[in-house]
């Protein structure tokens, strides 16, 4: 019986039922690089993420994030909304919404009216952002047009 | 007559002042040499002729005494009291800038004596002088700041602060170039020596006296000079300060890297200084051969004009025959099928004013593989006679720092106080200090010091060659042991250009011959472009008028900009190709736009009036896409099909060697000769004369934009300006 | 705590003694640099008269050829002279002219000698010597009696115009103190009702009597002599006797 581990198999067919299917199995491993067994799904962010937990991981690895599909491969760990961060980084074991403060701000009108929404980190991509130069241009560059000549004489007041 | 009041002649009579070491080959060889004094400087024992200060004796063993007011190059004003001394036997200190030495006499620069002297003179000037060193443009370069750091006392004992407090004076204006605080003046009066004696300008001097003599103008009036940016590097604190430059920089954030001025034909020496690839500013660098420590002030502050109105890509006209920016490939394709296509009798090359050696033999060197002959100079020389073949017909022969060896100047239509204002400081030190007499042949104009006017006609120098003249002057120049005659090279341009050279020659060669000093080069044509010499020794052609009369199809000018060129003067359907660092008379014209380097951008080769090679070095980086000259047509060259024989800035170098060894023998001046050639050559030539001579540059006004950096720099408009305002100012 | 409540009230007991630097004071009552004014500015023409000219002629001739420049204080003060009593700008420039020099030469001389006087004055021009040995003879009270005579300040010019008041230091004349030199002439012993009668009469441009007003003739003692009454004694007096011959 052990020889055979079959528990093993059974559990490989649990992760593969569990994860949708042969073939969903596969393209969620070659998304994320794993599988993962019996995740609970906690709860979902405001960018379709979806945050699962499964204790029997060892901590570290008891809490994961399943990227929105609509990225495929580019997900980045700058997609995880703010107030998830904290509890997929093991800040805090509260979930958002158990969260009085984080509720708070999530829903109140004052916040929401100054607070930006997440944003995922652009460098590298065209939108990424440039500081604009605060040194003075050395070189007056030519219009094409104007020629110097001495000044007349200076009216003067 | 007496031309400096008598204290100050016997104070400049010191052997040293009248003529540098290096430019002393010619002083009277048959003058005894008095017998040698020894001194001892710190038991250090040193002979000195006499007449020989403290100070200078201190110098020759290396011992270098503090002083404020002391200058090499200026009368000695003994009123600052630091260069103070202990001598044995004397009762008190004495001032080493004013005290001749005696026989024997024991020097103690370092004793308790001294020291205490020095610390109590440093207290004295500090009293007076504001504590604003970190808002003061000086600060770091400060001799004040310096020597009170090395003589001053460790603690004040200031304390008239909580009474009358310092004393305050008001601040003058001198003109946009120098910004006065003169609150911080310490009274050297260095300014005023330099004022009266190098630039020949009286206009600074003391008021007052006491605690409230203050150095100034008196009324309010301009420094109405050409060489006035050197009170600026004179000034021992910051009194004088640079306006342009004000609140800058500080001299230990700035690069130096040595170059040469290109401004004017002479080449000072200088230097430039940047930081963040930003030319700040420009000083002299001392070269006792050419501009001793001084700088015109065009040269000085026209750097700013390199960062105006620069060409940074490369430009081509578009449909609408705009000048739009394109890529290097663009531009040089197009440039390289205008060049292919042209038929090689209608290309013309034209060299401006600014351009160095290496780009000038690239280009002749391209024309000349396409076919073409048409290389010319915007500047015109006669090409009769001996022409441009020898040397000796188009350089300043006697050469700069001879000049103040002269006993007679004769200046023919030139006004040399603008067109090289540094000779004309050679030419008021051997009027000053050498009762050298000159005369002029020209439109009068103010020479800062008098000559006599021979009269304003061609004829004139006619007479004088042909001996027949009735003047006096002309047995002032025979009778004359080292008679210089400088011709301007303005006055070729003319029909008669020729013929006046031709007499020029004459008059200068026959008084050559009658000298005993053998070696005394009397004849100088004064250019009056950096690029002019380098030029014609290439073998460039001088002057573009009989090239622009065949028509040509394609011009490309190598940073001409002096306007000689219009497109007037050239067929309709001419591509006009530039090449240059600025956008100005030449670029505004063109078809296609190639952007070059300016001098402070490149390591280049660059020959003085006199014939000297001398480098620039690359102090900052072009700006944009602009490049080095001889690398874009060089690089233009290979597009063409005409591809160039040299990759590397030496493989050019070496080529210039080959064209003629004087080019690349840097610093040097090869000796001119075949002056009886030139002259039998130009015997022919001698046809009547009648024209009147006139110059260019007659007022201060007129000399600050001449070329396209200056034409571009805002600190020139604002000089021309101020001098047209002050001409208009009761004072 | 405390050192807040020191900080507090430290007023109330130090002045601070390093205030914000301010500009000194002005030491001199004169400025040396010129301001064009209506009676003072370049485009008032200035001429020697040709009785001064004649004089122009005379004091050049007097200094040798290359050494003219030598004459620039007695031309300087013919011309302030001349003009009555200041100096004014074209003045300097005629010098200047004159003399063949830069004007910087003679604005720097000008400016240097306090006996040129480059604003407009009175007629009258009392100098009143404030140094030791007239203060201590009572030069201040000599000073109130002018200012209140004439309603003129220190430094300025009376209303009518006719006066001009200078403090100056020690004119010389310290055995008659206390003094006051009005234009050219020594006015000395003064006394207060002295000095306003001297005052009244210049009011009415009448010249008063220069010299002493003690009745002394010149600076000898007030009460006659008090040594050297006797006859002074001849040659050889008091000389040993080995030395006579």
């Amino acid at each position: 019986m052990s020889l055979l581990a079959l528990d093993k198999w059974a559990k490989l067919v649990t992760i593969i039922s569990q994860n949708g299917g042969i073939f969903k199995s596969i393209y969620k491993l070659w998304r994320f690089d794993t599988l993962k067994w019996n995740g609970k799904l906690v709860g979902t962010d405001s960018l379709g993420n979806k945050y699962y937990e499964n204790p029997y991981y060892m901590l570290g690895r008891s809490r994961w994030v399943e990227y929105n599909d609509y990225v495929r491969w580019d997900y980045d760990a700058t997609q995880i909304t703010p107030e998830w961060y904290g509890w997929l980084h093991y800040k805090t074991d509260r979930l958002p919404h158990e969260d009085p403060a984080k509720y708070c701000i999530s829903c109140c009108a004052w916040y929401q009216k100054w607070m930006l929404p997440p944003e995922e980190n652009l460098s590298g991509t065209e939108l990424a952002y440039y500081p604009y130069s605060t040194v003075r241009q050395h070189i007056q560059v030519w219009d094409g047009k104007s020629v110097c000549s001495r000044p007349t004489p200076c009216v003067c007041k | 007559m007496l031309r400096q009041p008598l204290t100050r002649a016997l104070a400049l009579s010191s052997p040293s002042r009248v003529a540098p070491l290096a430019a002393r080959r010619f002083a009277d060889q048959v003058q005894a040499q008095p017998d040698k004094v020894e001194v001892f400087i710190d038991d250090k024992p040193v002979y000195v002729p006499p007449g020989t200060t403290v100070l200078q004796a201190a110098a020759e063993v290396g011992v270098e005494i503090p002083r404020f007011c002391y200058h090499e190059r200026l009368a000695v004003a003994g009123n600052c009291r630091m260069c103070l001394v202990e001598v044995e036997k004397s009762p008190k200190p004495v001032a080493a800038c004013a005290m001749p030495v005696m026989k024997g006499m024991r020097v103690k620069t370092n004793s308790d004596l001294t020291r205490k002297a020095r610390e109590g003179v440093m207290e004295f000037l500090l009293v007076n002088h504001p504590l604003d060193c970190p808002i003061c443009d000086q600060g770091g370069e400060c001799d004040l700041q310096d020597q009170s750091m090395a003589f001053g006392s460790d603690r004040s004992r200031f304390t008239d602060i909580h009474f009358s407090g310092k004393r305050a004076v008001e601040d003058k204006d001198v003109g946009p170039l120098i910004k006065t605080i003169m609150t911080r003046c310490i009274h050297c009066t260095r300014c005023i020596r330099f004022a009266s004696e190098v630039a020949g300008i009286d206009d600074l001097g003391t008021t007052g006296r006491g605690t409230d003599m203050q150095v100034g103008t008196y009324v309010e009036k301009m420094f109405l000079s050409e060489l006035s940016g050197n009170v600026i590097d004179l000034c021992p604190v910051g009194a004088l300060t640079s306006k342009p430059y004000s609140f800058a920089a500080r001299p230990w954030e700035t690069r130096r890297i040595d170059s040469v001025d290109v401004l004017d034909p002479l080449g000072s020496n200088i230097v430039v200084a940047t930081r963040t690839n930003e030319v700040l500013r420009i000083l002299p660098r001392t070269n006792e051969e050419i501009n001793e420590e001084w700088l015109s002030d065009k040269s000085r502050f026209a750097c700013d004009g390199l960062k105006r109105q620069r060409l940074v890509t490369p430009m081509v006209k578009d449909s609408r025959g705009n000048l739009t920016p394109v890529e290097w490939e663009d531009a040089i394709v197009a440039a390289a099928r205008a060049l292919r296509d042209c038929p090689s009798d209608k290309l013309l090359a034209v060299a401006g004013d600014l351009a160095d050696a290496e780009s000038l033999v690239a280009l002749k060197d391209f024309v000349n593989r396409l076919g073409s002959e048409n290389t010319c100079t915007e500047q015109f020389f006669p090409a009769e006679g001996s022409g441009t073949d020898l040397r000796s017909s188009y350089l300043l022969n006697t050469k700069i720092a001879n000049v103040e060896g002269a006993d007679f100047v004769l200046l023919i239509g030139t006004n040399v106080r603008f067109e090289a204002p540094l000779l004309n400081a050679r030419i008021r030190k051997a009027f000053i200090h050498k009762e050298t007499d000159v005369a002029l042949i020209g439109p009068k104009v103010d020479l800062t010091y008098d000559y006599t006017h021979v009269g304003d006609s061609a004829s004139l120098v006619k007479d004088l060659a042909t001996g027949t003249s009735s003047n006096e002057i002309l047995k002032r120049l025979e009778s004359a042991k080292r008679p210089v005659v400088i011709l301007g090279a303005d006055q070729l341009k003319t029909e008669e250009g020729a013929a006046l050279l031709a007499y020029t020659q004459e008059l200068a060669l026959r008084l050559q011959d009658n000298l005993q000093d053998k070696e005394w080069k009397v004849l100088n044509v004064l250019q009056r472009t950096a690029s002019q010499v380098a030029a014609l020794d290439i073998g460039y052609r001088p002057g573009v008028g009989a090239a622009l009369a065949a028509g040509p199809r394609v011009v490309y000018l190598l940073g001409a900009d002096s306007g000689i060129v219009t497109r007037e003067a050239l067929p309709k359907d001419a591509v006009v190709i530039y090449q240059g660092h600025h956008g100005d008379a030449g670029a505004s014209i063109a078809d296609i736009v190639l952007p070059g380097a300016a001098y402070t951008e490149k390591r280049a080769t660059y020959v003085n009036a006199e014939g000297r090679a001398q480098q620039t070095l690359v102090a900052v980086t072009p700006p944009g896409l602009a490049r080095e000259d001889w690398k874009i047509i060089r690089a233009l060259s290979e597009v063409a099909g005409a591809g160039l024989p040299y990759d590397t800035l030496d493989e050019v170098r070496e080529r210039l060697n080959q064209v003629s060894p004087a080019l690349v023998a840097y610093g040097d001046v090869q000796p001119n000769n075949y002056f009886a050639q030139a002259r039998a050559l130009a015997k022919s030539l001698q046809k009547p004369v009648s024209g009147k001579l006139d110059v260019q540059l007659k007022q201060l006004e007129d000399y600050f934009m001449t070329d396209a950096i200056s034409r571009a720099s805002p600190t020139m408009a604002k000089c021309v300006q101020a001098v047209l305002k002050q001409k208009t100012a009761p004072y | 705590m405390l050192s807040s409540l020191r900080s507090g009230v430290q007023f109330l007991w130090r002045v601070p003694s390093r205030a914000l630097q301010t500009t000194s004071t002005l030491q001199h009552d004169s400025l040396f640099v010129h301001r064009d004014t209506l009676e003072d500015n370049s485009s008032i023409p200035f001429e020697f008269s040709p009785a001064n000219q004649k004089r122009v002629d005379a004091l050049l001739a007097i200094y040798p050829e290359g050494h003219k420049r030598g004459a620039m204080i007695p031309l300087l003060d013919l011309a302030q002279r001349q003009n009555g009593g200041w100096l004014p700008i074209s003045a300097m420039h005629k010098v200047a002219e004159v003399l063949n020099l830069p004007r910087m030469r003679v604005y720097e001389v000008a400016t240097f000698y306090t006996m040129f006087i480059r604003r407009p004055i009175g007629k009258y021009h009392v100098q009143v010597c404030t140094t030791t040995p007239c203060w201590l003879r009572g030069s201040d009270v000599v000073l109130n009696a002018i200012k209140e005579a004439t309603g003129c300040e220190v430094g300025g010019n009376s209303p009518c115009g006719k006066f001009s008041i200078s403090e100056v230091e020690c004119l010389g004349a310290c055995v008659n103190a206390p003094m006051i030199q009005v234009n050219d002439d020594y006015y000395e012993d003064l006394t207060v009702e002295d000095t306003k009668e001297i005052i009244d009469k210049l009011k009415k441009d009448e010249k008063p009597m220069p010299g002493p007003r003690s009745g002394r003739f010149a600076s000898e003692p007030l009460g006659g002599l008090t040594s050297l009454t006797e006859e002074p004694t001849g040659p050889g007096f008091g000389l040993q006797d080995a030395l006579k011959s």
